[in-house]
């Protein structure tokens, strides 16, 4: 259910309009012969993206995981069902397919979730690097990908965090390390919609924006007793 | 910072003979501040303080001049150029964009009006540098756009959504501001749904609460971290490469409707220009 919708199907709906709409449409000027006022707001939208004059992004640019922008700027069905006016929630029943959809997405290390090496992940945690497409290209060749962490959230005080998600600080020693509370971070970093159903918070690991190893050295930073987080 | 001091007094006059404006940038913000408690419009003391030597008031001055010089392959100046009040004809014009423009059909934004007067009134081909280069203190884009825009300092923003092209374009940048999409999975509530929150060390603007968003939107403004003043488009390319989306193109329609929903939502509230921001 939640995998990328073909482009056609939207390209198709839109060229409906077109040319339903096509000839009361001669002052479009350079926007082409396309009227724009004959579309709904969100076809107008995806239009704009994908296809006036060639697409309003870079469309063709190779992105890091493989693709092009184009298929990175297609929404999968989370990212439709959450993308609501005003920032409100969808209905109770998309939220419980969110959620559903975001718990089958998780999969856990063989052997079970371990912590790795805080010192990696406390660098990981603070890294903004990784991803970013356009006119600066991250280039995963040079630096590793880091899990921009700190844009959202503070953790050992001796760096300023951000706080659009919560204080972590002393996460380890506030929550101890058993099984569930390292079960229920692992799924968060992984995959926070499974908890928190449209969260704004990324899911780093359904997403591949992060690997194995950096999910668990960052989870390390977060609970290893000699990490500065928890002292 | 005596010396800028002695010189920032006599651009100051030199500006408010032209600027129809009755507040100093400084004092519109102060508005604002005193209007609504607001960690976002007070997050930097420093900036407050040096908005009177604002380096943006220079590069205005440098469009002034470039504004009213007869440049390009047909050798006339700017004042042949419509930004939506008649030719030439600048006061409140800037924060009446994007709006539709009938010699092109299409809604323009101010960076992609003065590309249109470049290339269609002055002459310039598409590809020379006056044209191309949109970005930096340097620029002749963003000396003109400075220029330009500070002749609205201190009105409200007020788009027009008279045109049914107006009114679309705006409503489809209410869907691109919501939509989601990419490695992050966000969207521009993602930043500018709530008060008071910060990215590292940056309070955010809230999209929701015009006194701030007015702020926000109140390009071009000088950027402290980058030592250069920066245009509305280039805000947009930085928040769609922070949120690991593709780049937007500069003047694309899509762009351009992200800034007439932007605009929109700051409706009403005086527009501060030139900024200074972080």
């Amino acid at each position: 259910m939640f995998k990328k919708t073909p482009l056609a199907a939207g390209i198709a709906a839109v060229a409906t309009i077109i040319f339903a709409g096509g000839c009361a449409v001669a002052d479009a000027g350079k926007s082409g012969k396309v009227d724009y006022t004959a579309m709904t707001p969100h076809e107008l939208a995806e239009y704009l993206i994908f296809e006036a004059n060639g697409g309003g992004f870079n469309l063709a640019q190779e992105m890091q995981e493989g693709g092009t922008a184009r298929e990175r700027m297609q929404q999968d069905e989370l990212q439709k069902a959450c993308s609501i006016i005003g920032d409100g929630k969808p209905d109770a029943e998309t939220l419980a397919a969110v959620r559903q959809a975001a718990t089958e997405s998780i999969t856990y290390p063989e052997g079970g979730i371990q912590l790795g090496d805080w010192e990696r992940g406390r660098v990981l945690a603070w890294s903004g690097f990784g991803y970013r497409v356009g006119h600066n290209y991250d280039d995963h060749n040079v630096r590793e990908v880091g899990g921009t962490c700190y844009n959202c959230h503070q953790f050992a005080t001796d760096r300023v965090g951000g706080n659009v998600g919560p204080s972590l600080t002393g996460y380890g020693k506030t929550r101890g390390t058993s099984e569930p509370i390292l079960k229920y971070v692992y799924d968060m970093i992984y995959n926070p919609h499974t908890y928190f159903p449209c969260t704004h918070m990324p899911r780093f690991g359904s997403s591949g924006f992060l690997d194995e190893q950096s999910i668990a050295d960052i989870m390390a930073y977060m609970f290893d007793p000699e990490s500065p987080v928890n002292e | 910072m005596f010396r800028k001091a002695l010189v920032a007094l006599p651009v100051a006059l030199a500006l408010g003979a032209t600027a129809h404006a009755e507040k100093a940038p400084e004092e519109v913000l102060q508005g604002l501040i005193d209007s609504i408690d607001s960690r976002y419009l007070t997050q930097s003391e420093m900036n407050i303080m040096m908005m009177p030597d604002n380096p943006a008031l220079w590069v205005g001055m440098d469009g002034e001049d470039l504004f009213h010089t007869a440049r390009g392959p047909n050798n006339v100046s700017m004042e042949a150029c419509d930004f939506g009040k008649g030719p030439g004809v600048l006061e409140g014009a800037y924060v009446e964009m994007p709006r539709y423009f009938e010699d092109t059909g299409r809604v323009m934004d101010l960076e992609t009006r003065i590309v249109h007067c470049m290339t269609e009134v002055q002459g310039f081909a598409a590809d020379d540098p006056a044209v191309r280069q949109r970005h930096g203190s340097g620029s002749d884009h963003m000396k003109i756009q400075t220029y330009i825009a500070m002749q609205s300092n201190g009105m409200e923003w007020n788009n027009p959504l008279d045109h049914p092209l107006e009114k679309a374009m705006r409503d489809a940048g209410q869907v691109l501001f919501a939509r989601r999409a990419g490695m992050s999975d966000f969207n521009c509530y993602a930043c500018h749904g709530q008060s008071g929150k910060q990215v590292r060390a940056s309070v955010l603007p809230n999209a929701n609460v015009p006194e701030e968003w007015t702020k926000a939107i109140s390009w071009p403004a000088h950027r402290v971290g980058h030592d250069n003043v920066r245009s509305s488009q280039h805000r947009v390319r930085g928040c769609y490469y922070q949120m690991r989306q593709p780049g937007m193109l500069a003047g694309s329609d899509a762009s351009i409707a992200l800034i007439s929903y932007w605009t929109d939502m700051a409706r009403g509230q005086p527009a501060i220009l030139p900024d200074m921001k972080r």
